[in-house]
């Protein structure tokens, strides 16, 4: 038989067993290890990565940093202008050093931004998976479901969950997250219905395993990815709209600092300080393109591997 | 011989909706098969003649609408409700060796995987996974690697000893080979002669390349539209193929060599009809040459004409009733082919 004899070429063979020699030999490269990396290489993501880290720092050690008390004003120094001696990025209406207030408000808007989206990402998986592979009654129920919740506009529906569930942190993290789960549950239930239909999934089906281990060994693996990608476009988001929320004095409660809150309350001095109005604003806006960079840079980072 | 897979009338519709009418696809249609323990049963048809469907009746990836699956004398459920040494016994290795392993698990994991499934201790799993990777040619070293970083014959190398892990008696392959370069398909060819010898291996061999299943094939089955229309050793069939569909399909076989050619370039007229709503009677009576009335009423049978040569035509029936003369030998009739104008 002809094509034996290529089998057994020798010059085939022993070129098979310097490729399987080299390869062998090679790195093992792992996905997440090769986004790592890509990531590294990645400028407008690294420095994007590198703006939230200062932020996430400066906040985390904001009793450390903090020239004064966030929440102790002196009435006699309010509303200086931003570089005034002291005051670095100047004074409120009641006289609090914006700074001090900026860093430990960053903890509450940070917080605001990063609980909601993994909440949400936690829930939204679940949800899309299920009904990615159970498909029929189940999944229309669901899906149409989040499709309702997602049929609001993402600030309306908020507010009318911050406003039902009363103003407080803890309510404008529930309203947020109840905004994102249905986008990522479309997300994930959208990979997931991909996924199911690879021949690794039959494969798994076959071998007699139960659904929860292929949904954790084969599916769930290869849906994280582009769940991962869009939530963390979700944080920058998140934190705007706990902002809004806060602005509108739905979301933290005062005195305690929190940049949408900060805004609201200084507003009422747009003429006489302006430049140390804007701060908190510009501190929303650093924040949340540096999570959308960074976010846009891992979506490029993972392109690069396949 | 022992029969290890038996097929009793295999039937599977797939129901459709075309608008507000609902009806059905039927993918397979009555197939009865027997496949000899240690032996090859090649699958042979068209795309869409039902192949792959019945692969995955087999393995129970689909579940059957009529008809029974019998492995060693117990009923083959879907793949779910199996017992664990029926789903051991029963593997398959799948068409795309890309799409077949998964991307974000290593060679190791993907081939521990069923080892897992099943429960075998993990202090033996590694050594497993080490000895089907040796099996299959590939060094254990491989098993950190991920399939990205493997070429396709190395990927499809990984999938047979992923089938391999268990120790199944049966493994089915459906088009296998068909997604790799001819001289990569040589080696994974006699790798699967090699593994078949070694462990007394019985396998399904589905493919649309007649080469390749005359090369692997102990016996051939031809499917048209759903249905079996003759099987026979592979010999005999090549030798002398009897139903109309199968001399056909054979003579549409490219030859390299320009001596072999038969000088007319004969193909199989007309397109396969909808299987939404196959041809009463014979399901070829639309493209045979040798149709007759009695195609477009009766359905053929399939019928023994002597030495295991199945096939399922009235040009056959009527001559040789079934057992007539179990030694006479097969007399193919020679139909007039048509010529068709490429």
């Amino acid at each position: 038989m002809s094509v034996l004899d290529v089998a057994a070429a020798p010059e085939a063979v022993q070129r098979q067993k310097e490729w399987n020699a080299a390869v062998a030999a090679a790195e093992p490269q792992s996905f997440w290890k090769e986004t790592g990396k890509a990531f590294l290489r990645h400028r407008t993501g690294m420095a994007a990565a590198i703006v939230l880290l200062v932020l996430v720092l400066a906040s985390a050690a904001a009793p450390l940093i903090a020239p004064y008390d966030p929440l102790v004003g002196v009435p006699a120094d309010r509303l200086q202008h931003v570089f005034s001696s002291g005051h670095l990025l100047g004074t409120d209406e009641q006289g609090r050093d914006v700074l001090s207030r900026i860093l430990y408000g960053g903890r509450l808007s940070l917080l605001a931004g990063f609980v909601p989206t993994i909440v949400a990402t936690v829930l939204g998986t679940l949800i899309g998976v299920v009904s990615g592979m159970t498909g029929g009654v189940v999944a229309v129920l669901l899906m149409r479901f989040m499709d309702m919740l997602y049929g609001f506009p993402a600030v309306l529906l908020a507010i009318a969950v911050g406003a039902a569930l009363g103003p407080g942190l803890t309510n404008t993290i529930i309203a947020v997250s109840v905004v994102f789960v249905p986008p990522v549950a479309r997300v994930a239930e959208g990979a997931t219905r991909r996924v199911v239909l690879q021949e690794y999934v039959e494969a798994a089906r076959l071998t007699g395993a139960s659904r929860w281990r292929i949904a954790r060994s084969q599916i769930l693996p290869n849906v994280l990815g582009d769940v991962v990608v869009y939530a963390s476009g979700l944080v920058g988001v998140a934190m705007i709209i706990a902002a809004s929320l806060s602005f509108l004095g739905l979301g933290s409660l005062p005195p305690n600092p929190e940049w949408g809150y900060m805004l609201n309350s200084l507003r009422g001095a747009i003429y006489v300080v302006p430049d140390v109005v804007v701060v908190p604003g510009l501190f929303i806006f650093a924040a949340s393109v540096a999570f959308n960079l960074a976010s846009d840079g891992l979506r490029e980072s993972m392109d690069t591997t396949r | 011989m022992t029969v290890l897979l038996d097929l009793q009338d295999v039937s599977k519709e797939f129901p459709v909706r075309l608008g507000l009418r609902k009806g059905t696809v039927s993918a397979v249609d009555g197939v009865s098969m027997e496949v000899h323990q240690g032996r090859t049963m090649g699958i042979v048809g068209e795309s869409g003649c039902g192949k792959s469907t019945l692969a995955r009746l087999i393995v129970g990836l689909h579940e059957v609408t009529r008809g029974s699956v019998g492995f060693e004398g117990r009923a083959l459920g879907s793949a779910r409700k199996r017992s664990k040494s029926l789903s051991r016994a029963v593997q398959m290795v799948f068409q795309d060796p890309s799409s077949a392993l998964n991307p974000r698990a290593t060679i190791g994991e993907s081939i521990a995987f069923p080892l897992r499934v099943h429960d075998v201790p993990e202090a033996e799993v590694t050594a497993r996974v080490n000895e089907v990777l040796e099996e299959v040619g590939l060094p254990a070293a491989y098993a950190t690697h991920y399939p990205h970083q493997l070429s396709g014959g190395q990927k499809q190398r990984v999938n047979i000893a992923r089938a391999l892990a268990l120790r199944p008696e049966l493994v089915v392959l459906d088009e296998a080979v068909s997604a790799l370069d001819k001289s990569i398909q040589a080696q994974i060819l006699t790798l699967l002669a090699d593994l078949q010898r070694e462990h007394g291996l019985t396998y399904v061999f589905i493919s649309h390349d007649l080469n390749v299943v005359e090369f692997v094939s102990d016996d051939v089955t031809v499917m048209y539209l759903g249905q079996v229309v003759e099987t026979a050793p592979a010999g005999a069939l090549y030798e002398a193929p009897m139903h109309p569909y199968t001399q056909l399909l054979l003579n549409s076989i490219p030859a390299l060599d320009p001596e072999d050619r038969h000088g007319d370039d004969v193909g199989i007229a007309g397109e396969i009809p909808s299987p939404l709503n196959p041809p009463s009677g014979c399901r070829f009576r639309t493209r045979c040459p040798a149709a007759t009335s009695m195609c477009a009423t009766d359905a053929p049978r399939l019928a023994d004409t002597g030495s295991g040569h199945l096939v399922a035509c009235h040009l056959y029936a009527g001559s040789r009733p079934l057992g007539a003369d179990p030694e006479a030998a097969p007399r193919p009739v020679q139909i007039d082919l048509p010529i068709q104008s490429r």
